[in-house]
């Protein structure tokens, strides 16, 4: 004001009194203090959205490749490229059987080793096994061996060296002898060993298996012996082309010219024919151009020579009894039948391609982590051991090492929130699996199951926390005599005040062993309690008027406390005998007829029933939901300006009138916002869903079973979580879920609590 | 607001339906329900938390032949009737029968303390005054009668002995004297040997780095060598005395017979306390229960946390409560004060305020899921490979820790602090703000000497309602630091004396865990409903606090919007 003032003439004042320097000092010393803290600390405490995003947004990124290194080779006719777990020797293996160890750094020149073979073997075909490090080489006259690449890697200091100390197997008889092998495929799972060949027979191609098995002992592993030959031939229809081994050594797949794949199964001593398809028949050039397991040995990656890509695995579909291979993916097309093909041994990641295109695939995903048109013509590919490098040979005879960084294949948006056709599933599915027994394990992690079960635990708590707590709100701020709300509110608030873990703990171990007998009683008590409350208003006021007086108004919560408590009564009695009357099963071993809920339910509905369920979370979550909605709602409710109650009950209105067309319109705004507070503390109660629920992550709504909630989920988990792994941050996902869900629904509440302030303040 | 006084009718009839005067009573359920609700939570928790401590008599149950219950051939069972119930696995149509739940004690010897009996096995049931219940260090309660003290030296002592009681009595507590002596010489004096040690051994690795790195390290490596040799010979001294002590715990023994008839023999070293509980008067009984309170408080757990007491725990939650404090009161203050007194008031200080607020309502889960990530890693793990680098790869603040815990829930609860305190300062009436202002005061003097006093209560409320959230929650503590068993308090007698790297034990978590994780479900149920107890007077204690101030407060500015 003093600024717009016009200058007033100079009045003789008194002499002015300055403030001491220091004061002045102060003062402005701690305005800047409190300023820069003020937003320093407010800022601080917005940052935890901008630090778990921070911690999330590494999951959505894509692979990053950037090239590292190129070695010149000696121009030999390369076949097999294979490497170390460290990438630090991979090995090239020639025509003639010789290996090739370079040394991507340049520190080592290229180091040629011969295993030692009889003199007169000539090699003519060759696979690899990245996982057990073995090279396997077929003859020209029908025999093959099993080279063992034995990478040592030793440490002076943090300095690593790796060295290789190849050493060839005996040469086993394959077939038919003196007959050359185009193509041998070879698994070691341990004591059982499979190997299966594509021979040329004087023009005429065979396929032929062998079944060897290694007994280990005490004592170390004892020789290998031939178990059984098998020629799979007369059962095929056209001309082999490839040939794989399951990861367990029990299956073979071989795939034909025409198109066709036989799946044959090692049962016993035989090794029996169980599935034939065709994994391109709907296109016009139906051939296999292609045909790879991906890791784990349950998933078949085939490409078409036009470039369609599919993805088949092993499952038992609807109706079979036995796993059958079937189309689950349809890959990103490659621009022709893929030329080389290597898969991760982390992940279920692989590097394919053709010609000078090259993508890093992400099976479970089906998505393409990435892919580039290479300068060069890619022979031969490989995925380092930890999925941090990729290796290209040209065909300059260059090796190309180029470092990936792509510290999680298995995310994305498909993986949270899609429904993925997980390897050995019947059907594609929403699934949080996050870890597994074995390095082939695929890890599940559909955030739709918590997101469900968040759901769920919140519908369940809301249905019961609702009506209690609005119902008495409005009782409380209409109906009660005033001086009973100074002791009702704060025993109420206090209610809010209970820690969840208590609740969860009562939920869980006293509440849940309790209903779980009786629950037709709780069904009684549920259905009971409302039609108690409004019969029992009803005959109240069929009586007489000098038996109404002893009820003042404001006192009827209290008269209706021994009613409660008569009904909660009577329906524990005669929960049995309802049970008795309606839910009678047939025991199917005794033939006994059993009256017992537990048991009725699931016949009769087919779901489930556990003892830790949703009535058991929804009853619990209600002591924290109703205390919370009960006050904002009484709040809103009771700041009603009174000149609205008064008009009308002075226009004759009465009181319940009043309430319901008056204040209840009125505050809806601030009961809104009530509600969307008690959805917002369910939403992310935590210990009481951890204690009171299985915690297992289904997708039902079923009153009677469990679920498993963002918030529990993270509890479970997050402590065993390495720190910046995968899980650790779809954890964090999870946690950033809960932040934007309930902050989003605090401000809405917010805003319009403001909102109806604003309006109380104009009428 | 008061309803009208009713008007005179001109006739007396029942209200119409259409008044609703019956819907308003139910609405008079819901509160009704709500109030129950909490009334019989509470009334639960107590009576269960109650009974934890009271001395039940033990049962003497003559059990018919052939009853499912019996243990071996004795037809006899003795032990506390826990509950009385319909049989649980029940099935089929019927009243179920009804079963007694008992305590058995003995864990040692019948390999589990509860036992179900029908209560129409029980043929003849009596409590015979000569039944005497052993607490001891391991295997929970025995129940049994006394037959005779083996004392090393004087023979054997029968239990009709007239010497017996008062030599027992004397035993017991020279053996709980000795035991107290053992544990101060290993907890605290071995314990500060230990810790210096371990502080040379980190300190020797800090020099065998500096020889790797060429300095010359020979002298300092050669004081430490020698202080090393002393604190060891230190050390052995006191070991062999708790040694020695530890043997003089065992040389007596008493003797006493099962109600399944068979003898035991317990060395004295291993008996707590021991009562007759067929003997108490009311009186005595409460003295027991007072005893079994304070042991409760002040002792440390035993038996995977089923037995003894939960002190750690509360002293746990007590620093952490305290430190948390400590950390938002400044924090919530200043930034209220900012927000209130120093911002331009506008649409972005509004929005603040909605966020800030907002907060509150952020499930505490993921302020743990922060505090993980920011405080243990991010923090924890670069003052690890700043200070603590000797002792890597084991972390020192780059795990879960009582400061991290702290800070998390200083975190969680600022929002409730800056909150109540934002609005005890804008209750301060504007006329004292003014009044100061026109006497000559600066700003700060104003806010620091009027309205800072006038607003304290308020932010006190605020404080409180933060402790008991604070002190309440679990969840997140899960994440950055709280343990079932923490070995050592995160104060003590070693220097530095407050340890904010060390991991602690907290009610809440103690109950979750006695719960859940707990070997033996059944035998923790009491100790669990203690805790909860406990927990909860805590907690409605501190609400109670911060309701009272609130409410006088409000009385106090009745005046100014508040």
């Amino acid at each position: 004001m003093a600024r717009t003032t016009p200058e007033v003439p100079a009045t003789r004042t008194l002499p002015r009194v300055a403030p001491a320097r220091s004061v002045l000092l102060v003062d402005r010393l701690m305005a800047v203090g409190i300023t820069f803290g003020g937003i320093a600390i407010i800022v601080a405490v917005l940052g935890i959205f901008v630090f778990i995003l921070s911690q999330v947004l590494p999951l959505f990124r894509g692979a990053r490749v950037a090239p590292l290194q190129q070695v010149a080779l000696p121009p030999q006719p390369y076949v097999l490229l294979g490497t170390d777990e460290w990438t630090a020797l991979p090995v090239l293996v020639s025509a003639d059987g010789t290996l090739w160890f370079v040394d991507p750094s340049g520190q080592r020149p290229v180091q040629r080793v011969s295993p030692a073979h009889p003199p007169d073997v000539a090699f003519t075909a060759f696979a690899y096994d990245q996982g057990r490090q073995e090279v396997v080489m077929a003859t020209r006259d029908g025999r093959f061996t099993v080279v063992r690449l034995n990478y040592q890697a030793t440490f002076a200091g943090s300095a690593r060296t790796v060295v290789a100390h190849p050493q060839a197997g005996p040469l086993l008889a394959l077939g038919r002898q003196g007959y050359p092998i185009t193509h041998i495929a070879y698994r070691d799972s341990g004591s059982d060993k499979l190997a299966v060949a594509i021979q040329d027979v004087a023009g005429r191609r065979e396929v032929h298996a062998v079944h060897l098995v290694q007994r280990r002992t005490l004592l170390g592993a004892s020789k290998v012996q031939v178990k059984n030959r098998y020629d799979l031939t007369p059962q095929l229809a056209g001309t082999p082309q490839a040939v794989a081994v399951t990861a367990q050594a029990d299956g073979v797949v071989v795939a034909t010219e025409e198109g066709d794949v036989y799946y044959f199964v090692r049962q016993s001593e035989a090794l029996a024919l169980r599935q034939v398809f065709a994994p391109f028949q709907d296109l016009a050039a139906p051939q296999i151009a292609s045909m790879h397991f991906l890791l784990g040995g349950v998933s078949l990656a085939f490409s078409s020579p036009s470039g369609a890509h599919r993805l088949f695995s092993l499952y038992v579909p609807a109706g079979a009894a036995v796993r059958l291979f079937g189309q689950t993916k349809a890959l990103t097309p490659l621009p022709a039948g893929a030329s080389f093909f290597a898969h991760s041994l982390r992940n279920k990641a692989f590097l394919t391609g053709a010609g000078a295109w090259a993508g890093l695939y992400y099976a479970t995903t089906a998505t393409v982590r990435w892919q580039q048109q290479l300068p060069f013509t890619v022979t031969l590919a490989r995925l380092g051991g930890k999925y941090d490098r990729l290796l290209f040979l040209d065909d300059h005879h260059t090796l190309h090492l180029y470092a990936l960084d792509d510290p999680h294949p298995e995310d994305g948006w498909r993986a949270f929130f899609g429904k993925l056709w997980y390897e050995g599933a019947a059907a594609p599915a929403y699934v949080w699996q996050s870890t597994g027994g074995s390095d082939a394990f695929e890890p599940k992690l559909s955030l739709v199951p918590l997101i469900i079960g968040t759901l769920k635990g919140t519908f369940y708590a809301l249905l019961f926390a609702v009506p209690v707590a609005l119902l008495a709100a409005i009782y409380t701020s209409q109906f009660l005599h005033p001086n009973l709300r100074l002791v009702v509110k704060p025993t109420m608030e206090i209610m809010a005040s209970l820690p969840s873990v208590i609740l969860g703990f009562l939920a869980a171990l006293w509440l849940a062993p309790l209903l779980e007998r009786r629950i037709p009683s709780c069904l009684l008590i549920f259905l009971g309690i409302p039609w108690a409350a409004v019969v029992f208003g009803w005959l109240w006021n069929r009586l007489p008027r000098r038996c109404r007086r002893l009820v003042r108004p404001g006192y009827e919560f209290l008269a209706f406390a021994p009613v409660l408590l008569a009904v909660v009564y009577a329906a524990w009695q005669l929960g049995p005998l309802l049970e008795r009357w309606l839910f009678v099963v047939t025991d199917p071993h005794s033939g006994q007829r059993l009256a017992d809920f537990r048991l009725w339910w699931p016949q009769a509905t087919g779901t489930r029933f556990e003892q830790r369920n949703a009535l058991v979370v929804g009853f619990m979550m209600g002591f924290a939901v109703i205390p919370i909605i009960f006050t904002i709602a009484e709040d809103a409710l009771s700041s009603v300006p009174a000149a609205l109650k008064s008009a009308s009950l002075a226009l004759g209105a009465s009181r319940w009138q009043t309430a319901v067309r008056v204040v209840i319109p009125t505050a809806s705004a601030g009961i809104f916002s009530a509600l969307m507070i008690g959805l917002g503390r369910a939403v992310g109660e935590t210990m009481i869903v951890l204690m009171a629920t299985g915690n297992t992550p289904i997708m039902d709504f079923s009153i009677f079973t469990g679920m498993r909630t963002l918030s529990a989920n993270i509890a479970v988990e997050l402590p065993e979580a390495p720190h910046h792994g995968t899980l650790y941050r779809t954890l964090f996902l999870g946690g950033l879920l809960l932040f934007v869900m309930t902050f989003l629904v605090n401000t809405v509440a917010e805003i319009l609590r403001q909102h109806l302030r604003e309006r109380y303040k104009t009428v | 607001m008061r309803s009208a006084p009713p008007l005179p009718r001109v006739r007396e009839r029942p209200p119409r339906l259409t008044t609703g005067e019956p819907l308003v009573w139910g609405t008079a359920m819901g509160l009704t329900v709500g109030l129950a609700m909490i009334l019989y939570l509470l009334g639960l928790i107590l009576v269960n938390g109650v009974t934890a401590f009271w001395p039940r008599r033990v049962a003497w149950l003559e059990l018919r032949p052939g009853s499912a219950a019996r243990l071996g051939q004795a037809a006899v069972l003795a032990g506390e009737v826990v509950a009385e119930q319909a049989k649980r696995d029940h099935l089929g149509s019927g009243p179920a029968p009804q079963e007694w739940q008992l305590f058995l004690g003995n864990k040692d010897v019948y390999g589990q303390a509860f036992r179900y009996v029908d209560a129409a096995d029980v043929v003849r049931r009596s409590y015979p005054r000569t039944l005497m219940v052993i607490e001891r260090l391991e295997y929970g309660d025995a129940i049994g009668v006394p037959v005779a003290l083996e004392i090393k030296g004087e023979g054997v002592l029968p239990a009709e002995a007239p010497r017996f009681a008062a030599r027992l009595r004397q035993l017991v507590e020279e053996v709980n004297r000795r035991r107290a002596r053992i544990r101060q010489l290993e907890k605290r004096d071995i314990g500060a040997l230990n810790a210096r040690m371990e502080k040379l051994r980190l300190r020797q690795r800090a020099l065998e780095r500096a020889r790797q790195a060429g300095r010359d390290v020979a002298a300092a490596w050669q004081a430490v060598a020698e202080e090393m040799a002393a604190l060891q010979a230190r050390y052995e001294a006191l070991a062999q005395q708790a040694r020695h002590l530890r043997q003089q715990q065992d040389e007596h023994a008493l003797v006493y017979r099962l109600a399944t008839g068979e003898e035991r023999r317990l060395p004295l070293g291993q008996v707590v306390h021991y009562y007759y509980p067929n003997r108490l008067s009311v009186w005595q009984r409460l003295g027991l229960l007072a005893r079994n309170v304070w042991v409760f408080l002040s002792e440390e757990p035993r038996e995977a946390n089923t037995e003894g007491g939960v002190f750690p725990a509360i002293f746990g939650t007590f620093v952490m409560t305290v430190l948390m404090s400590l950390a938002v009161t400044p924090f919530g203050v200043v930034a209220a004060l900012y927000l209130l007194e120093y911002a331009r008031q506008g649409l972005l200080v509004r929005l603040v305020r909605i966020a800030v607020s907002n907060l509150a309502g952020v499930p505490s889960i993921v302020f743990g899921v922060f505090g993980l990530g920011f405080f243990v890693y991010g923090v924890g793990g670069s003052l690890d490979a700043l200070f603590f680098a000797e002792a890597l790869p084991t972390p020192t603040f780059g795990t879960g820790g009582i400061l991290w815990a702290s800070l998390t829930l200083a975190l969680m609860t600022v929002p409730v602090v800056i909150v109540a305190t934002e609005e005890a300062l804008a209750a301060v009436p504007r006329g004292m703000r003014e009044g100061s202002l026109a006497l000559g005061a600066s700003k700060w003097q104003t806010i620091q000497r009027i309205v800072l006093p006038a607003a304290a209560p308020g932010i006190l409320t605020g404080l409180i309602l933060a402790m008991a959230r604070g002190a309440g929650e679990v969840a997140p503590l899960m994440l950055v630091g709280v343990v079932k068993l923490a070995p050592s308090l995160p104060i003590d007698t070693v220097f530095p004396f407050i340890h904010l790297e060390r991991k602690f034990m907290h009610l809440g978590f103690h109950i979750y865990d006695l719960g859940f994780q707990s070997p033996d479900a059944e035998a923790a149920k009491p100790m669990v409903f203690a805790t909860t107890l406990l927990l909860i007077t805590l907690v409605v204690v501190l609400n109670l606090g911060a309701l009272y101030i609130r409410e006088k407060l409000r009385r106090k500015y009745a005046t100014a919007a508040f």
